[in-house]
């Protein structure tokens, strides 16, 4: 890529940007002019690196701060779109900017639901309502499932220690789902719960072998896990039959 | 019975738990956005960015879809920002964004902005 162009590329979009939300000062540009490193922003994976920082100022908030990085926005777009497709610069941006809007929006919604009920921290809980109470409730599904298996891997991770003393497994470092092994979503269910982790709404639906974790809804942690070790077991035989338990 | 191991499972190829492998967005930044979304915004619970990490990439690939069905209707093979406004103005839930994409549009009428094609696989 032409060095000049992308200089020029460079200037054009930094002044537009400033214009949002900084101010801009000449010492920046030519600062730029003296650093040719800094001109190749949108050829390169890693454009973040060849930004120049903007002089901080008390008041000055440095544009890489109110976006997402834009090289993992564009790969994120790249998932979509067919191989041949090509992505403006521009649109790039908009992307970017759109993203930080949509949080901001969402946040703002579930901020103001945790003052309604007098929280001061806001959860993924509040999060999830807001997004379904702002039309993203097609989110909701995929996001409940996402969050249900990271807290399930805190929960495992946390939880070493006590596997560690348990006489199945090597060890117990290693294997977390050591007796039933895995059915369905991977890790999904049965290691390491905590009582009080699932959340009714967290489990509907997603369990395929967990038919009698919906069927215990009224019973605690402890007795949908033994409901669901019995269930898991005759799984295991090879005939997956989610109502063995009510034969 | 063939399980994930505790390394190479589900959960450590996305890189979440805290982790931000190359997959995912940066959750110190998810959350610098959100508490500038709000003088008021006080605390943020962990998981909060993390739900935002896995939203905000389905929300790219939604509004990257709508973008290209455009595209494809001007039978093009570049997405364009107009692209990008097209699919905003025709999502109802996008409509917070309107506002966003009409200011761009009166800022960037600036023909002299090469525009850069990108293949993949170019530098």
């Amino acid at each position: 890529m032409d060095p000049v162009s992308g200089l020029d590329r460079f200037r054009s979009n930094n002044n537009k940007r400033q214009e949002k939300s900084t101010t801009a000062s000449d010492p920046a540009q030519v600062t730029d002019a003296n650093n040719p490193d800094a001109v190749n922003v949108n050829g390169g994976n890693n454009s973040e690196a060849a930004i120049p920082r903007l002089p901080v100022a008390a008041c000055m908030v440095r544009e890489q701060d109110q976006y997402m990085p834009i090289a993992n926005v564009i790969r994120i777009m790249r998932r979509i779109l067919p191989p041949h497709a090509k992505i403006s610069d521009d649109a790039k941006e908009t992307v970017q900017e759109c993203v930080s809007e949509y949080i901001s929006f969402i946040t703002g919604e579930a901020n103001e639901r945790c003052q309604r009920e007098q929280r001061k921290t806001v959860t993924a809980e509040d999060v999830l309502w807001a997004m379904s109470k702002l039309g993203f409730d097609n989110y909701i599904e995929p996001l409940s499932l996402f969050l249900s298996k990271y807290r399930e891997a805190e929960g495992t991770e946390r939880s070493s220690s006590l596997f560690a003393k348990c006489e199945r497994g090597d060890g117990g470092m290693v294997e977390y789902a050591p007796v039933l092994g895995h059915y369905g979503p991977p890790g999904f269910g049965l290691a390491a719960q905590q009582p009080g982790m699932y959340k009714a709404g967290a489990m509907s639906g997603y369990y395929i072998g967990g038919a009698g974790g919906s069927g215990n809804e009224g019973g605690g942690a402890g007795s949908s896990s033994a409901s669901q070790q019995r269930q898991g077991q005759s799984a295991m035989g090879g005939g997956f039959d989610p109502f063995a338990q009510f034969k | 019975m063939r399980q994930a191991g505790k390394y190479s499972g589900f959960m450590m190829c996305g890189g979440i738990a805290g982790r931000t492998g190359p997959h995912s967005l940066p959750l110190a930044r998810i959350k610098k956005i959100m508490k500038k979304s709000g003088e008021d915004v006080k605390m943020i619970s962990g998981e909060a960015p993390i739900v935002f990490s896995k939203a905000c990439e389905l929300f790219i690939e939604e509004l990257t879809r709508r973008s290209w069905a455009t595209t494809l209707q001007g039978k093009r093979r570049t997405l364009h920002k107009d692209d990008v406004a097209s699919a905003i103005v025709a999502t109802d839930i996008f409509d917070f964004l309107v506002s966003m994409v009409s200011e761009t549009a009166s800022h960037s009428e600036d023909g002299t902005v090469p525009e850069e094609e990108e293949t993949v696989g170019s530098s």
